[in-house]
């Protein structure tokens, strides 16, 4: 892939510009600023037009088919997607799977499932949590046990995102029950398209079906589907997540929902009222030291430092904030606060709706307290 | 010094830069409180050697180019320093007569940058005023007449700045027709309430008093983090040692949570004053600037009162008594958090900013 190589010596305003114009040019926009999570058969053409561009994976190394930018880079594209309102992709296989693959992977699985991830043959979504097992992951109890050259699978998934779009699914089972709970998980990949398991979709608060819950009874799954060391997959899986942290704390929903309350309030004739301003400038203050303490970690990354446990703050701060001022519209919404559809048919007047969608945000990737758990015995140094 | 990848030169220079001046700074003011403890509800609440010795160190000049005497620093090293100065609770009031400093001509800037002479600013007439809001005293080129409120450290200096509705007057505080008296504050200080009836003064040509009360808010909101910060440290290593039930209360989930609390409040107080001296280094428009120092200064407020209720409580009842060195904190913070501007005051000004920036 030419195209990156290119990239990574631009300097960030010209990579900005270069990728905000193909963007343009090429976002298909039926599904611009799409009101709910699009399944795959919905954002299909987008995946597979950053496919063919070779920008689908922004983070990989670019023998592996990825772009090799640089973490500053990569939120700059994060960035420009927000800002067109480009739908989010089924993308767990780009920012969960392929980084522990080509980390942990052997040869003949990097060579295998790379590829298809970045052709759109192989749809992935992750197999973590349960019905027993949620902020305490490592409590997991789906099995899997070796019989000759297949593990046989057992259990259930939860709240597993877009499994019904998926035909592959990484996860987190069970491998030795004698041990520390932390010390006998595998990190194992299921096809799911296969007798055994089945898949039913979850109709959320926002009456979307963007999770499932996932069976598996007597799946069988070769043997060298496993990746890494047996009974090593906790570590694996845990490596992975400060990463994610840093982008569920990027900025963009709250400065969304921000943005949404000065509508409400125009809409609700607040805008000049004293209480509702002196609210409002606290939001906003809160908004920009939010972004100041997001920048700091990205200047870490920029500077090539390792991010500490105290990134969980990032992933605080921005949900919470998120959530507070989703409160807020509902406090100020009138009987609107009930409307199951936005007021008046316009999106961008959708206080119930933008309520319901904070609320899991403090809740998946690690509710908030277990980031608090994290940040006192991980930083703070607490006894536990 | 090692350059990493993504960073120039300049960048990891002046990174070297801040961390010498912060390291000097804690070698300097030490982690003894005893000294602070000493100072406190006496005469003029600082002690004039140690004055001397830190003009020494050229921290009186840390934003006054180095033609004039200064260290020419921006003000990335300032908040730095002003951060330390907090953790360490320093009673001497360096911060406000490094404003003044900012705005004296050549002739009356050397003896004040060595320590011998304290010009102390005096700016506000009534409660819960910013710095720049406009001075009722009157200035006639000659005497002054009016009042100026709040004046901190106002007992043993020698001078003071004042703001006028026609500029910046000088005047001796041994001049007649200058009266003054104090009022004891929480942190063992006084506030200074100056009368001045016809007092003989000196004009300060133009000068820039809105840029230098920037520097001086910023340096206020970085010293307010600072001891902040110094106090949940010592909140968090006693509920590392205070035992209740058979084990440390540190370990009780319902402390550790706000604890976690309190550290993201440093998160971003920090995160904002910086990027604040970052926007006033970068000579942002000077509205631009302001607002940034609003910002920072009304988080810094919040962190402030914040961190330090939760400390007392998290101590329990030896947090109540005056020997606990905790009560230091919260005594500083009780005189700092309004001492520049309100949380409040700053959120008004910060919005109103934000509509022409």
């Amino acid at each position: 892939m030419n195209t990156g190589d290119n990239l990574n010596e631009l300097d960030d305003a010209s990579f900005r510009a270069t990728v905000r114009d193909w963007i343009e040019k090429n976002y298909p926009p039926e599904i611009r600023n799409p009101p709910k999570r699009l399944h795959f058969a919905e954002n299909k053409s987008w995946y597979m037009a950053l496919s063919k561009k070779g920008w689908l994976a922004p983070g990989w190394p670019r023998e592996h088919g990825g772009m090799g930018l640089s973490a500053t880079k990569q939120l700059i594209m994060i960035e420009e997607f927000e800002r067109h309102g480009c739908a989010r992709l089924n993308d767990h296989g780009m920012t969960m799977l392929g980084p522990l693959l080509i980390r942990y992977g052997t040869d003949a699985q990097k060579a295998r499932f790379l590829p298809k991830i970045l052709s759109g043959d192989h749809i992935w979504c992750q197999g973590y949590s349960e019905p027993g097992a949620g902020s305490d992951l490592a409590g997991l109890s789906t099995e899997a046990v070796l019989d000759g050259e297949h593990w046989v699978v057992n259990g259930q998934k939860a709240w597993t995102t877009m499994a019904s779009d998926a035909n592959w699914m990484f996860m987190l089972v069970r491998t030795d029950k004698t041990v520390k709970k932390q010390e006998g998980i595998s990190f194992l990949l299921v096809p799911m398209d296969v007798p055994g398991v089945t898949v039913r979709p979850i109709l959320n608060l926002e009456r979307h079906d963007d999770f499932c819950e996932a069976f598996f009874d007597n799946v069988r799954v070769p043997r060298e589907n496993l990746v890494g060391v047996v009974n090593q997959g906790w570590t694996m899986a845990k490596t992975l997540l400060g990463f994610e942290r840093i982008f569920l704390g990027s900025p963009r929903q709250a400065a969304y929902a921000l943005s949404r309350l000065e509508v409400l309030a125009e809409h609700m004739g607040l805008a000049d009222d004293a209480v509702f301003r002196d609210r409002h400038a606290q939001f906003a203050l809160d908004l920009a030291d939010h972004n100041a303490l997001f920048a700091s970690f990205v200047a870490r990354l920029k500077r090539g430092q390792e991010l500490g446990a105290d990134v969980s703050l990032l992933k605080i701060s921005q949900s919470e904030l998120f959530r507070r001022i989703a409160d807020y519209m509902l406090e100020i919404a009138g009987e609107n606060a009930g409307l199951l559809e936005p007021i008046e048919g316009n999106r961008d007047l959708n206080p119930a709706g933008l309520f319901l969608q904070a609320r899991p945000s403090t809740i998946y990737g690690g509710s908030s307290e277990i980031q608090r758990n994290i940040i006192a015995k991980n930083v703070l140094d607490l006894p536990g | 010094m090692r350059i990493e990848s993504g960073q120039t030169a300049a960048d990891a220079e002046r990174m070297e830069t801040i961390r010498m001046l912060r390291d000097s700074a804690i070698a300097f003011l030490g982690a003894d409180l005893g000294r602070v403890r000493r100072l406190r509800f006496q005469d003029t609440g600082f002690d004039r050697a140690t004055w001397r010795e830190m003009c020494g160190l050229g921290w009186l000049g840390v934003r006054i180019p180095e033609a004039q005497g200064g260290l020419g620093f921006g003000m990335q090293e300032y908040v730095a320093l002003a951060t330390e100065l907090g953790a360490a609770l320093v009673p001497e009031p360096l911060i406000l007569v490094g404003l003044s400093a900012r705005c004296l001509p050549d002739d009356e800037l050397l003896n004040v940058l060595s320590g011998e002479r304290i010009i102390l600013p005096a700016w506000q007439e009534v409660a819960n005023a910013l710095a720049d809001a406009p001075a009722h005293t009157t200035f006639d080129g000659r005497k002054l007449i009016g009042e100026k409120r709040f004046v901190m450290n106002a007992r043993g200096v020698d001078a003071y700045l004042v703001t006028t509705s026609s500029g910046l007057a000088l005047v001796e505080a041994t001049t007649q027709g200058v009266s003054l008296s104090t009022e004891k504050t929480q942190d063992g200080g006084h506030f200074g309430t100056l009368r001045f009836d016809g007092a003989v003064a000196k004009a300060i040509p133009v000068a820039p008093f809105d840029e230098a009360v920037a520097d001086a808010t910023l340096a206020s909101a970085a010293y307010l983090f600072g001891l902040s910060e110094r106090a949940f440290r010592l909140t968090i290593d006693y509920l590392k040692i205070r035992r209740q039930f058979g084990k440390p209360i540190g370990a009780f989930q319902a402390l550790q949570h706000r604890a976690v609390d309190l550290y993201l409040e440093l998160a971003l107080t920090r995160a904002s004053v910086e990027s604040a001296a970052t926007t006033i280094d970068a000579k942002a428009s000077i509205a631009q600037q302001q607002a940034a120092v609003s910002r920072a200064k009304a988080r810094a407020s919040r962190c402030g009162a914040l961190v330090c209720r939760e400390a007392i409580q998290m101590h329990g009842a030896i947090g109540y008594t005056d020997e606990a060195d905790i009560g230091l904190f919260l005594r500083k913070a009780m005189t700092l958090i309004n001492h520049f501007g309100s949380e409040r005051a700053h959120r008004a000004r910060y919005v109103a900013l934000m509509k022409v920036a």
